[in-house]
């Protein structure tokens, strides 16, 4: 039976091949990254564009969430200003409603609720980062302007009824703001037409209409408190995806890590084996290529 | 005397023949390192017997020359097996040029990757969502969009480059199968009319060798003709080489792309399925970039073509109710338009962020914008999954590739040495028969002393000498 001449010639192919594995072993060991290509692991490659894909979007949320809590938190402290403010203005109503107070009293808390009225058309007209908070999607004009020409005085609404919203990844709409007509001149419960009427009930130093005025108010009162309870929802709603955004990125880290990272003590053991592989088909080449007959003749 | 006479010549004649058997012993060692060369065994023939008066005398021997030690089934083998593994290696070399474009991203070095881009463009569009009018929120969109036109674009451009330098590898490959093909042919020429009945010997060496590297090249099946000719053909069927005449393949430009035609057929797309290096050059060039430029068009196309749709669906900072204008330049159609993607917006104004009629506070055309990620816009799936499955799609081909090769390598490595075992001069071998025939020459030299002397006592008949 005769034998491949060539053989231990053809030995320096394998030989050639050890070096090319310990030079992969190497490159994954220095890197730390078991996937390199996406020859090596196409199932792996293509899962981690997806993974990245949703780090990637919790992360951006979770940023965008930051910019987000001060627009909210600004609106929610507005509406408690206002809440203050027209607690303020029920009891002065109360008082001059009782009849025990004379004309000079009753203008005077008539100026006063003119301040507190000029007070809440200023937290309707809060504005953050520039932009006016109660506008709706009209957020570059000043949403409320006050008329006061007529008797009793008129506020105007120059904003519209738009309510913008933020996409959390999960699908989920988080309402951003609230129209001002709907909390401050809304015809369920009109905040800033109810103060003006109590002003000009009170400026002619009798009650007048107070009464009834001071119903409205109590009202209305009641009704921006629950507008402000849509807003603190938000909040909640928005730190809670905010939360689970976070924690899901954390998670998805690990999972993407892990399918990409090497395994650093598997890595060596293979890189120990290919050295010593190495070293013995060395050994071998030189022991076998050395001479033939023709050395005996 | 007549009998010494015809002794002495016998056995000069056996000096001849040992001499022979010497040189092509010594040819065999001068070769050892020639892999293509076919070891060479001396042919010993019996000369005729004479008969005389119903005697028969022996005539000695001759060696007409070396018969090489060659299986022509066992060659044919290795050389479908050469054109397999070529075929392979030269796909992956060009699959692995390939995949380099879409390196897997880690999460610290994200730089250039698609998947990326993609994600960041929508994630800057649900930004804007909660500040629709701050203008920095507005240029990261730009730039973001800026980022994935380039990055898409840049690797449509190198997919383009590559399929042209694998053209012009194409094109040289082919003049060297002509140039073999016509060496090919005149040897046929010289084997048919130097030795139509049997083996060529070096003649055949050098045919074998023409095959060999010819298989290298290109896919062919081999037909062996009358008088030792051979008959090469495409492995589609096209005669490349009929015994003496050659038929060349020429190149035309079909599509900007190089076709190659024998006679008047066009055989590209057989050559690409026929093995041999132009196998695996044809195949990544007319199959396996194509596909993944399709793929990169098709995203390029959805993109480009959804996001002005919702661009002109809203309203911006500037006015426009409607349309606000595109934000990537509109492809006409799907092909070549990953190639051409760009932006072409450079006001951030005219990002319509704001739902149709809408002031600037609302954010639900950004909305719509963002939402895209997630709806199936691109044959189907998500922008995403979509470039997802492109990777695998790739990956799975290049994967495939390199285990087909490794295969096909293990089992060439395996047929060249059989070949070798038979045909490779083994110097062991070739020092056992030097001793042998230098033997039988010393014993031919030493019988022809003694016929000589034997001679010179005939010759001395008679004469009183001493006995030497």
């Amino acid at each position: 039976m005769r034998v491949d001449p060539f053989f231990v010639v053809n030995l320096s192919a394998p030989l050639d091949q050890t070096q090319t594995t310990q030079q992969q072993l190497t490159d994954e060991l220095s890197s730390g990254l078991r996937v390199t290509s996406i020859g090596q692991d196409p199932v792996a490659a293509a899962e981690n564009v997806q993974l990245l894909n949703q780090i990637q979007r919790d992360d951006s949320f979770t940023q965008t969430t930051s910019l987000t809590q001060g627009l909210l938190q600004v609106t929610d402290s507005a509406l408690g200003s206002v809440v203050t403010q027209l607690n303020q203005a029920v009891g002065l109503a109360t008082e001059a409603n009782n009849g025990t107070l004379n004309a000079s009293d009753l203008k005077s808390i008539s100026n006063q609720i003119a301040g507190i009225r000029d007070e809440v058309l200023s937290l309707a007209n809060t504005s953050y980062q520039g932009q006016f908070v109660f506008g709706g999607s009209q957020t570059g004009s000043t949403p409320f302007t006050l008329d006061n020409t007529t008797t009793p005085a008129t506020v105007t609404y120059n904003g519209d009824a738009d309510v913008n919203t933020l996409m959390s990844p999960n699908g989920q709409s988080i309402q951003l703001n609230v129209p001002g007509n709907q909390i401050f001149t809304s015809s369920t419960a009109d905040v800033l037409g109810t103060l003006n009427n109590l002003i000009a009930d009170y400026a002619t130093g009798t009650a007048g209409g107070g009464v009834a005025d001071t119903a409205s108010l109590t009202s209305a009162l009641n009704f921006v408190s629950q507008q402000r309870v849509g807003i603190d929802n938000s909040i909640n709603r928005l730190n809670t995806a905010s939360g689970v955004a976070k924690s899901e990125s954390i998670q998805l880290t690990a999972v993407q890590t892990s399918l990409m990272q090497a395994d650093i003590p598997a890595v060596s053991t293979q890189l120990a084996l290919a050295q010593s592989q190495q070293s013995a088909l060395i050994s071998v080449i030189s022991a076998l290529g050395s001479g033939s007959l023709f050395d005996k003749l | 005397m007549g009998t010494i006479n015809s002794a002495l010549s016998l056995i000069t004649g056996a000096l001849d023949a040992d001499q022979n058997a010497l040189n092509v012993v010594s040819n065999n060692v001068a070769n050892a390192s020639n892999t293509a060369y076919t070891r060479e065994v001396p042919n010993w023939t019996e000369n005729q017997p004479i008969s005389i008066n119903g005697m028969a005398y022996g005539t000695g021997v001759t060696v007409t020359g070396g018969v090489s030690q060659r299986d022509r089934v066992l060659e044919q083998r290795l050389q479908q097996q050469t054109q397999a593994s070529a075929s392979s290696t030269a796909l992956l070399t060009a699959l692995t040029t390939l995949q380099s474009s879409f390196t897997p991203a880690s999460g610290t070095s994200t730089s250039g990757d698609i998947g990326t881009d993609i994600t960041n463009f929508f994630n800057s569009h649900t930004q804007l969502e909660s500040d629709p009018t701050s203008n920095p929120l507005r240029q990261q969109i730009l730039s973001s969009a800026n980022t994935l036109a380039g990055d898409i674009s840049s690797r449509a451009a190198s997919l383009a480059a590559q399929q042209s330098s694998l053209d012009q590898s194409a094109n040289t490959v082919i003049a060297q199968v002509n140039a073999i093909s016509a060496s090919l042919a005149q040897v046929n020429v010289a084997i048919q009319s130097q030795s139509p009945n049997q083996d060529a010997g070096p003649l055949e060496d050098q045919r074998q060798a023409d095959l060999t590297q010819l298989a290298q090249l290109i896919g062919v099946n081999q037909i062996a003709t009358e008088q030792n000719g051979l008959s090469v053909t495409t492995t589609g069927g096209q005669l490349l080489v009929s015994e003496g005449q050659l038929f060349q393949i020429t190149t035309g430009a079909v599509n900007g792309v190089t076709h190659f035609f024998v006679g008047g057929t066009d055989v590209t797309s057989a050559l690409a399925s026929g093995g041999g290096q132009i196998g695996g050059l044809l195949t990544a060039r007319d199959q396996s970039i194509p596909a993944t430029l399709a793929s990169l068009d098709q995203l390029a196309y959805g993109i480009a073509t959804q996001v002005n749709t919702v661009n002109n669906a809203g309203t911006d900072l500037v006015g426009d109710n409607g349309n606000a204008g595109n934000i990537f330049n509109a492809p006409t159609q799907v092909a070549g338009s990953a190639q051409s993607m760009q932006v072409v917006l450079t006001d951030p104004n005219k990002i319509a962020a704001a739902g149709l009629g809408l002031g600037a506070g609302d954010g639900g055309n950004a909305v719509s914008a963002a939402s895209l990620a997630a709806q199936a816009v691109i044959n189907g799936q998500t922008p995403s999954n979509f470039y997802s499955n492109l990777v695998s799609t790739l990956g799975a081909t290049v994967s495939e590739t390199t285990i087909q090769g490794t295969a096909l390598s293990a089992s060439l490595s395996q047929l060249q040495s059989q070949r070798d075992s038979l045909s490779a001069v083994s110097l062991n071998e070739e020092a056992a028969s030097l001793q042998e025939f230098q033997r039988s020459y010393q014993a031919a030299s030493q019988v022809f002393t003694i016929l000589n002397s034997v001679y010179a006592s005939a010759l001395n008949l008679g004469v009183e000498t001493a006995v030497a």
